[in-house]
């Protein structure tokens, strides 16, 4: 172009770059997330149609039979309406009771620190490892349970092996393990609350209560929305817990979704059956899923 | 017309004492403000009169009624913060209500006050709105609103205007004046911007440091500072304060003069030469390195003088300000 | 007034005493059970053991079998957070960086990870994994692990990435410097706050999980320590003590880790969930 003399031998950047590092960079995630995601999902719904042991190709075309019979076992129904119990109980016992202790103890003083950790430990514990724990506090012989039924010197109560009350102790442990996630995420955005609010709040003439009400909660209603949206997934994908603790029983009548689809589905090598009912639990999660982002839509809308 | 006392007040936040005795009276009706570098106590200050901090000791009176230990929503005050602290959930009408709702006033008497407010402060369009929808000014004068429909005794306002462009500032000032005058409340304003307290106020108490400096209206501070800290911090361009031989000659440790209290001639008695001159426009400032200092001239209209150009001084000495080795007037 | 406060603060006080109490009673419970002998479990399990018996803490720690759950969680948890972290780091990479044309589409197909429960595709995921000669293998675990990982850490580095100064790009590639050496030598090392925060995460849930390790694995030799335990549990059903002591060895890593990694594991929960 210029005369000027060539200075430096310009290395040109490299106009296939791009290409180059698309093609090397992406493959890896989309190969893995279709191999080990996408793949089985679409499985399952391709194997919900035959009925198939899991050996050689599935042949035995049998239609929605599959479905049909979900939808016709008495189990399948106890395993939905104790998910929807859980739900019911993570979304109107334990989100209250961790929004209390959030406001009880969000502020950064030493002892709110000891408590939040405490509250915080039973969610950073493995599930199993908090089944096995409440199947010993539950076990009737040996204990906690044990311990005060002896120590008020009437029968053992064996909670666990009783067909009316077995999931409300589930629903405990699910309380127990998963309220200190919940405060968490409150306590964060408590935290976040602008200390200007609250002070132009006490000004106004609001009491602590009016604080809460007015201020505190509409301001955190993000993060409790959020709070909800783990609360019912988390019910729609429960199994770890359940099976040290009852293992479906007495009489199937703890099943959750999942525990039922590895009980009915894999155990007994019912393939195409345990598909039917993980797709079943997939339209449950997409419809949650869709309902949600809806929900955010209309907010960030207004 | 409220009258605020304030005395012997002794404040800490654990083992940082800010105020050891301190006792200030705010006359009822004055618009008072509170000006000092930051973490001079100022906002401490305010956050105290309006019940959000507590003294460890010393009393404070509004209306000649003791609310050391009053709730802040019993002082008969109201506070307009930094930030607005605007409810981002409600419209500007609901903040605006929010105070009278608490007090369970009736409703038509709450819509007929908010009304009221919105018509002052030019708010009628917005009322629907939520605060995020609203201009840095409008979101301000919602605040103001909101204290306003609460017919407070005394207003409280923290560095209100600190979050709004000089534009915008200079226009919410002349607001807030007008405010002031047609309501007659006392206003107790806190700020670290000098104009602002000495366009605003017709008191003004300087801190610093958690002390009182002076207490006095506008005019007095800038005619007589009490202490070398008032003399610097109030004015613009700040005062030239000398020491040395030419203090010594006046019998002071420190010397003072005002920027268009010194004045170029051809036979002034102190040499030095420009080192910059400012050209602002109605005036020029000029900074002089000289004999006894370095100065800074203000002159009205335009000086052509470069860099280096060698000027001769006079200084108006009856207006001379001459301080003790404490600082204080002499 | 004073005194309602004080009131007030008591009320609250005692009330955060009790869940405190019920938060802490079955852990304190399982660790004191695994001192105690099967009598004395019996008769008191709430006490202070009355004689304080090591032999089932001892027994577990000269386990071979024990060492080798804990060995093979870890490897298999580390390789899981290791696989997840390139992979998805890469990947989100290239979206943030780079326009192509079905970026926005392959973008959206990644985070479909995002909606739907593991447990759904279990079943095909199991003869997948079959079919591919990996059952009882540690890439049984791992690579299904970190597939399942990958939406929200694609999510959360794509976003991360999107923050970091385009300038810096710009200013490296007008040196000559290529798409993936900026990769190595900047993305990277600017991102170990989110790099740490997926990583703690992905190991977490790898370290804890159940169901995958349980239905992939079903030699002894592989176990994950979950799977150990639930067999320990079988195999010594009438003595709870020396379960309450495999359970309360196993507490010691996760709340070492938890205290730790506290920060990142806070941030990553309430970051992720603020931003909804």
């Amino acid at each position: 172009m210029t005369l000027s003399e060539p200075s430096v031998p310009r290395r040109r950047p490299r106009r296939h770059g791009k290409m180059t590092a698309t093609l090397l960079m992406l493959p890896p995630a989309l190969i893995l997330f279709s191999l080990f995601v996408i793949g089985p999902l679409l499985m399952a719904g391709y194997y919900s149609f035959f009925h198939w042991n899991g050996y050689g190709t599935p042949q035995d075309f049998v239609g929605v039979h599959n479905y049909e019979r979900a939808f016709h076992h008495s189990i399948f129904w106890v395993s939905v309406r104790n998910t929807v119990v859980l739900l019911l109980v993570s979304i109107f016992i334990q989100m209250p009771i961790a929004l209390a202790l959030a406001l009880a103890i969000y502020r950064k003083t030493p002892s709110n620190a000891l408590f939040r950790l405490v509250f915080f430990l039973p969610f950073i514990l493995a599930e199993i490892a908090a089944g096995l724990i409440w199947s010993f506090v539950f076990d009737g012989n040996t204990g906690l349970v044990a311990g005060i039924t002896h120590a008020l010197g009437i029968d053992p109560v064996f909670i666990l092996s009783n067909r009316d009350f077995a999931f409300y102790a589930i629903c405990l442990v699910v309380v127990w393990k998963y309220f200190g996630f919940h405060m968490m995420i409150y306590i964060a955005a408590l935290q976040a609350v602008p200390s200007e609010l609250i002070e132009a709040a006490r000004i106004e003439g609001a009491k602590r209560w009016a604080v809460i009400r007015h201020v505190q909660i509409p301001h955190i209603r993000p993060a409790i929305v959020v709070s909800g949206f783990f609360a019912v997934i988390g019910s729609l994908q429960l199994f770890d817990v359940v099976i040290p603790l009852t293992n479906g029983g007495p009489s199937n009548q703890t099943h959750t979704i999942v525990s039922y689809l590895y009980t009915f589905g894999l155990t007994r090598l019912n393939i195409g059956y345990g598909s039917a009912v993980g797709v079943i639990l997939f339209i449950a999660a997409v419809i949650v899923a869709v309902a949600y982002q809806w929900h955010l839509n209309r907010e960030s809308a207004k | 017309m409220t009258e605020v006392r304030l005395s012997q007040i002794r404040k800490s936040f654990g083992a940082v004492e800010i105020f050891r005795d301190l006792s200030l009276t705010v006359p009822a009706g004055s618009f008072t403000v509170l000006v000092g570098p930051s973490g001079c106590g100022k906002s401490t200050l305010l956050r105290m009169i309006a019940g959000l901090e507590m003294p460890n000791s010393g009393g404070i009176e509004i209306g000649g009624r003791d609310v050391t230990e009053a709730e802040p929503s019993d002082r008969g005050i109201s506070m307009v913060f930094q930030s607005y602290a605007l409810f981002p959930h409600m419209t500007v009408a609901q903040n605006i209500d929010f105070g009278l709702r608490l007090a369970k006033v009736a409703a038509p008497e709450r819509k007929r006050r908010v009304a009221q407010a919105a018509q002052i402060l030019d708010l009628e369009r917005y009322l629907d709105r939520k605060p995020a929808a609203l201009s840095g000014g409008q979101r301000q004068r919602v605040a103001i609103g909101r204290s306003i429909v609460r017919n407070p005794d005394v207003f409280l306002f923290d560095e209100p205007l600190s979050n709004l462009d000089a534009a915008l500032r200079n226009q919410m000032r002349v607001e807030l004046a007008e405010l002031h005058q047609r309501l007659k409340t006392t206003m107790i304003y806190v700020t670290h911007d000098q104009v602002e307290a000495m366009t605003l106020a017709d008191q003004i108490v300087v801190m610093n440091a958690g002390r009182i400096e002076q207490v006095g209206t506008p005019s007095a501070l800038y005619e007589r500072p009490a202490t070398t800290f008032v003399a610097r911090f109030i004015g613009s361009p700040r005062m030239n304060l000398l020491d040395g031989p030419l203090a010594q000659e006046q019998g002071a440790a420190t010397c003072g003069i005002r920027p268009e209290h010194l004045h170029l001639s051809e036979d002034g008695p102190w040499q030095g030469r420009v080192t910059v001159a400012e050209y602002l426009g109605n005036e020029t400032v000029i900074h002089v390195a000289s004999e006894v200092g370095d100065l800074i001239v203000r002159q009205g209209g335009q000086a052509n003088l470069g860099a280096g150009t060698p000027v001769r001084l006079t200084p108006e000495t009856d207006r001379l300000h001459r301080f003790d080795s404490a600082g204080l007037r002499l | 007034m004073s005194r309602s406060n004080f009131l007030i603060g008591l009320f609250k006080t005692i009330a955060l005493l009790i869940c405190a109490a019920f938060v802490l009673g079955p852990i304190i419970a399982t660790v004191l059970g695994g001192f105690k002998s099967t009598g004395d479990l019996r008769v008191n399990p709430l006490g202070l053991p009355k004689v304080w018996e090591t032999q089932f803490y001892l027994d577990l720690i000269v386990d071979p079998a024990f060492w080798r759950y804990m060995g093979n969680s870890l490897v298999i948890s580390l390789s899981a957070v290791v696989l997840t972290l390139i992979v998805a780091a890469a990947a989100a990479y290239v979206f943030a960086q780079i326009r192509f044309f079905g970026s926005r589409f392959l973008l959206s197909y990644l985070l479909l990870g995002l909606v739907f429960p593991f447990a759904t595709a279990i079943l095909p995921l199991f003869i997948t994994v079959r079919d591919l000669g990996l059952l009882d293998t540690y890439w049984a675990v791992i690579l299904p692990q970190a597939a399942f990982g990958l939406s929200l850490a694609i999510l959360l580095f794509k976003t991360f990435f999107d923050q970091l100064p385009k300038e810096l790009f710009e200013a490296a590639y007008v040196e000559g410097c290529g798409y993936i050496r900026f990769f190595w030598r900047f993305t990277l090392p600017l991102s170990t706050p989110i790099l740490a925060t997926v990583g703690v995460f992905v190991f977490v849930q790898s370290w804890n999980n159940f169901l995958l390790p349980l239905i992939v694995l079903n030699s002894r030799e592989v176990f994950t320590w979950p799977l150990g335990m639930m067999q320990f549990r079988g195999e010594y059903l009438t003595e709870w003590n020396r379960t309450l002591a495999f359970i309360s060895l196993t507490l010691i890593p996760a709340i070492v880790f938890f205290l730790a990694a506290q920060r990142y594991i806070v941030a990553g929960l309430t970051g992720g969930a603020v931003k909804g």
